[in-house]
């Protein structure tokens, strides 16, 4: 079978342990985890799956993803 | 009654919750709180259980990633009375397994009059493995993603407007794990796998997707968790998957024009999701935007992604009926805190 040419892509599982200032973390939680995803490929599916509000303002999170890639 | 609230409801998959962890088994609550709130948008995890279903037009059945999308503001969703429903067969089903599931695609069409389109297999095995993370929350992935878009690609060109796809899935590997789930106190170790294909497809075309597993049957158990059963009803999980399909809303992107009926994310008052487990995409996105966020306590999950831990600010349910109460506050304009006692004191910012 021939069919349309659909985009040659394999999906990559991801874990990465993030740091941000609870200030930035409240504006743009979204935000600043996809750009951090998104230095690896593109966020298929992503959750934080352990999280911590650290002293001296500082919000941790571990994500788990999986990403597309090229 | 006051105008409805279009409200969420998140239960995310694999990561074993108490409610809809299982086969369908958070359908009660999507029911109550669809009642509660005139106007619910949840994921096919929650409303698919396998041979059994609830059709219901005030819930509009939204794919992970579309939802997720939706709550970016990315989306819009736009109610539909009918899909023409396309059916995306793997290749790697052998062929007893796959005329099941074709003959569930035309019962669907005979019995319950719902739009029949096109039906495809791929041109390779989707090659899908199952995956647990360490903190044990399913996973998975697929060797072929190519095949599963080029195929969905043709069902579309075909007519389809809403695409079912069933592929197959490894046999248990860990009989321990299937036994723990199958009694109740495991993870679906599917879900991850199956969420990975609903998203990958559902973002490629901009249709509504979703996905139900192939597998042999399995031998009937006497201790099978209630929750589990609707999993062990027949000969596939698909007829849950075409009725949600058969009335999911369009998904438009924000420059298409809007009509009224239409959702956005602005019209949203309200979102659910278990106390342990804020930390998905679509509650974020909700959070961030002020919308308030109702978390569950008694919805226990493998994750500890709570408000504390977040830094969010939420309401607090005890269980899915005090849930359904404080939707039904928000619809009515009551501020919950007057429900509570004792009253909190007055902020002065005089002093």
């Amino acid at each position: 079978m021939s069919g349309p040419a659909a985009p040659a892509l394999r999906l990559v599982p991801l874990e990465l342990e993030l740091s941000f200032a609870t200030s930035d973390w409240r504006q743009d939680p979204v935000g600043l985890c996809r750009r951090a995803l998104a230095a690896h490929g593109e966020p298929l599916r992503w959750a934080i799956t352990a999280a911590e509000v650290r002293p001296g303002g500082q919000q941790w999170l571990r994500l788990e993803a999986v990403l597309l890639v090229p | 009654m006051s105008a409805e609230l279009p409200t969420l409801l998140l239960i995310p998959t694999g990561i074993g919750c108490d409610q809809g962890g299982y086969a369908g088994d958070a359908l009660p609550v999507a029911r109550l709180l669809a009642a509660a709130s005139g106007c619910l948008i949840t994921h096919p995890n929650v409303m698919n259980g396998a041979s059994l279903y609830w059709s219901d037009a005030r819930i509009q059945y939204v794919e992970g990633w579309c939802l997720d999308a939706f709550t970016r503001g990315a989306l819009r969703l736009r109610p539909q009375r009918r899909q023409r429903l396309g059916l995306l067969l793997d290749a790697a089903i052998e062929p007893e397994l796959a005329l099941r599931q074709r003959q569930v695609f035309e019962a669907a069409g005979a019995t319950l009059g719902l739009e029949i389109g096109p039906l495809i297999s791929t041109d390779a095995p989707l090659g899908v493995s199952l995956r647990l993370a360490a903190g044990g929350s399913s996973w998975g992935s697929l060797e072929r993603p190519d095949a599963l878009l080029r195929a969905g690609e043709r069902l579309r060109q075909a007519g389809a407007t809403a695409i079912a796809v069933v592929a197959r899935f490894p046999e248990d590997s860990s009989a321990e794990a299937l036994q723990a789930y199958r009694s109740g106190s495991g993870v679906d170790a599917l879900a991850g796998a199956e969420a990975l294909i609903s998203h990958l497809l559902g973002r490629h075309l901009g249709l509504p997707c979703a996905h139900a597993p192939a597998l042999a049957p399995l031998a009937p158990m006497a201790e099978l968790d209630p929750r589990a059963a609707a999993e062990e009803l027949g000969y596939t999980f698909l007829p849950s998957v075409l009725v949600g399909l058969s009335r999911a809303p369009d998904l438009l992107p924000p420059e298409h024009a809007a009509l009224p009926g239409d959702l956005s994310i602005g019209q949203v008052g309200a979102v659910v999701a278990p106390a342990g487990a804020l930390g998905g995409e679509a509650l974020l996105s909700c959070a961030a935007r002020g919308i308030p966020v109702i978390a569950v306590q008694s919805n226990h999950c493998l994750l500890q992604v709570g408000a504390e831990q977040l830094g969010l600010t939420v309401l607090g349910a005890p269980d899915y009926c005090a849930a359904a109460g404080l939707v039904l506050a928000l619809r009515e304009g009551l501020a919950p805190r007057a429900l509570c006692r004792p009253l909190p004191p007055l902020e002065d910012l005089s002093g």
